[in-house]
């Protein structure tokens, strides 16, 4: 398939592309990757604010519980939104030479994947800080990872494409992820969860069921933090079948988005 | 060695068009749909088909608008034809001289790293040919820097020492024959010069210059309108061209 070969073919361009912005935004500013820390760390005082003092909400180890959905969420919604204009902010790159227009959403995701890492130390920090105990249940992190990938590239490359012939596509995204970050659970919990063997035994949802599990199930971003939650703090299984299902989507998602873009991009040039 | 008959480029009754994709707004389409017509066609290329043998030079000429640059950019694959076919027969191509674009917030090193990996070069290969490049390009210590910073002049010489170091089996020469300084111009068109000519290359050069033309290339191709108004060696397209522009 066409799309192995190219993948082949630009991976090194990809890895060198998404390293050199990196280090660039280094380079930029004195203080840029300690920015990777800050930013978390003072939402997080934000939530807890919001959390402790507002709902008066009493939770066990909550800044590794905001972490987990905080970076998740960071990760998925800048790779989306980063999406939108990407073709254009190639413009001099896509003009002078071909290459498959999904690479560029690859070095995104390589990017904001490498800057979720970094910020996922927050979460290793905290846990040690809190005590949290860790389990072998811990290794489920990694299949979770793979389907936020899969999920994240198959809708980053279908905006992507519209991106670049929907001029006002960016303000429509933006009030998306808003909501999104709303509904996906990042600084509460929407269904309940916890095990007599985690270190969170309850923890109360704030939505009711039904409702909880429908969110939780059709949204594959509050799926997948309520997932790490439940697997690295609660000692419990994730949603496995629902994992599958989303995997299944997320890799429908990335086919037309690939599909798409090999039909229109040599379109893309006479646009931008 | 090989078959003295082998073509490095077919370009096959090769179609272009520019669908005029006028960028749509959610907004507007919702507030006012019917003012969306059905978006305009425009045949840049009218099935064009040629035959470059290898180690070739093709020349193109025409007046503005005729489809060369269309054409160039569509055998470096920039974009696909519409119709027909374009065959480079597994070989290595390139626009010379313009660069494959820069991040402007990389520096020098860092951006002849990236356009050598997009245009299909190893790291090994690009590291071989990065000191000849940089010494080429007369940057000095500018390599090390951001390419925003970097003057017109600069950035046009290092976009030009990339795509002549790192040597493509085909290159595309779209107008440009001087870049940079007088001295920088002089070096340039001798480095382009010994390229050209080199017998392995193919060379597809676009210009209005029947001078550059004639006294580099093996054939001429002469555009009109998106179509092949006349084709042969320079002495017989050349002074029939240069009567139809006068």
């Amino acid at each position: 398939m066409r799309f192995f070969k190219d993948f082949k073919r630009f991976f090194n361009y990809v890895v060198f592309a998404a390293k050199a912005e990196i280090n660039s935004e280094v380079a930029d500013s004195f203080l840029s990757w300690l920015w990777w820390f800050l930013d978390p760390l003072l939402y997080m005082f934000v939530y807890s604010f919001i959390t402790v003092i507002v709902f008066d909400n009493k939770m066990k180890a909550f800044p590794v519980f905001v972490f987990l959905g905080l970076n998740t969420w960071t990760f998925f919604s800048k790779t989306v939104k980063s999406s939108v204009k990407l073709v254009a902010a190639k413009k001099n790159i896509v003009t002078k030479v071909y290459v498959p227009k999904h690479m560029f959403v690859l070095e995104k995701i390589g990017v904001y994947g490498f800057k979720m890492v970094v910020a996922n130390l927050l979460v290793v920090i905290t846990m040690i800080g809190y005590k949290v105990p860790l389990t072998w249940r811990f290794l489920w992190i990694i299949p979770i990872t793979i389907v936020l990938i899969i999920v994240t590239f198959g809708v980053s490359t279908i905006i992507m494409h519209f991106g670049v012939f929907v001029e006002d596509l960016l303000n429509v995204v933006t009030v998306v992820l808003q909501l999104g970050f709303y509904i996906s659970g990042i600084f509460y919990s929407i269904e309940t969860i916890g095990t007599k063997y985690g270190f969170v035994t309850e923890l109360k949802g704030k939505i009711d069921a039904p409702y909880d599990q429908l969110l939780v199930k059709l949204n594959p971003l509050a799926l997948l933090i309520s997932d790490l939650r439940r697997v690295i703090l609660c000692n419990q299984d994730p949603h496995w079948v629902m994992l599958l299902i989303w995997t299944g989507v997320g890799l429908i998602a990335s086919w037309i988005g690939v599909t798409i873009i090999y039909k229109f991009e040599n379109s893309y040039v006479k646009v931008i | 060695m090989s078959d003295i008959t082998e073509n490095a480029i077919t370009v096959s009754d090769v179609k272009i068009r520019y669908r005029m994709f006028k960028k749509i707004s959610l907004l507007k389409t919702i507030l006012a749909p019917y003012k969306y017509k059905k978006t305009e066609l425009f045949e840049a290329v009218k099935g064009v088909s040629f035959e470059v043998p290898k180690g070739q030079i093709l020349g193109i000429v025409g007046k503005n608008g005729s489809g060369k640059s269309t054409l160039l950019k569509a055998i470096a694959g920039i974009f696909s034809p519409d119709e027909g076919t374009i065959d480079l027969h597994g070989h290595s191509v390139s626009l010379l001289s313009i660069g494959v674009g820069f991040q402007p917030k990389l520096s020098g090193r860092e951006n002849i790293y990236l356009s050598g990996l997009l245009l299909g070069f190893s790291r090994e290969k690009i590291n071989e040919k990065i000191d000849e490049i940089i010494e080429f390009s007369e940057l000095g210590d500018f390599i090390e820097r951001p390419v925003k910073t970097y003057s017109s002049g600069m950035y046009s010489k290092l976009a030009f020492s990339i795509t002549a170091i790192l040597e493509t089996e085909i290159m595309l020469i779209d107008e440009v024959l001087s870049v940079g300084d007088v001295k920088f111009k002089k070096k340039s068109y001798e480095k382009m010069r010994s390229l050209i000519t080199n017998t392995d290359r193919t060379v597809v050069i676009v210009s209005h210059s029947s001078e550059t033309l004639s006294s580099l290339c093996d054939t001429i191709l002469w555009l009109h309108d998106g179509e092949v108004k006349m084709q042969g060696s320079c002495e017989e397209v050349l002074p029939k061209y240069e009567e139809f522009m006068s």
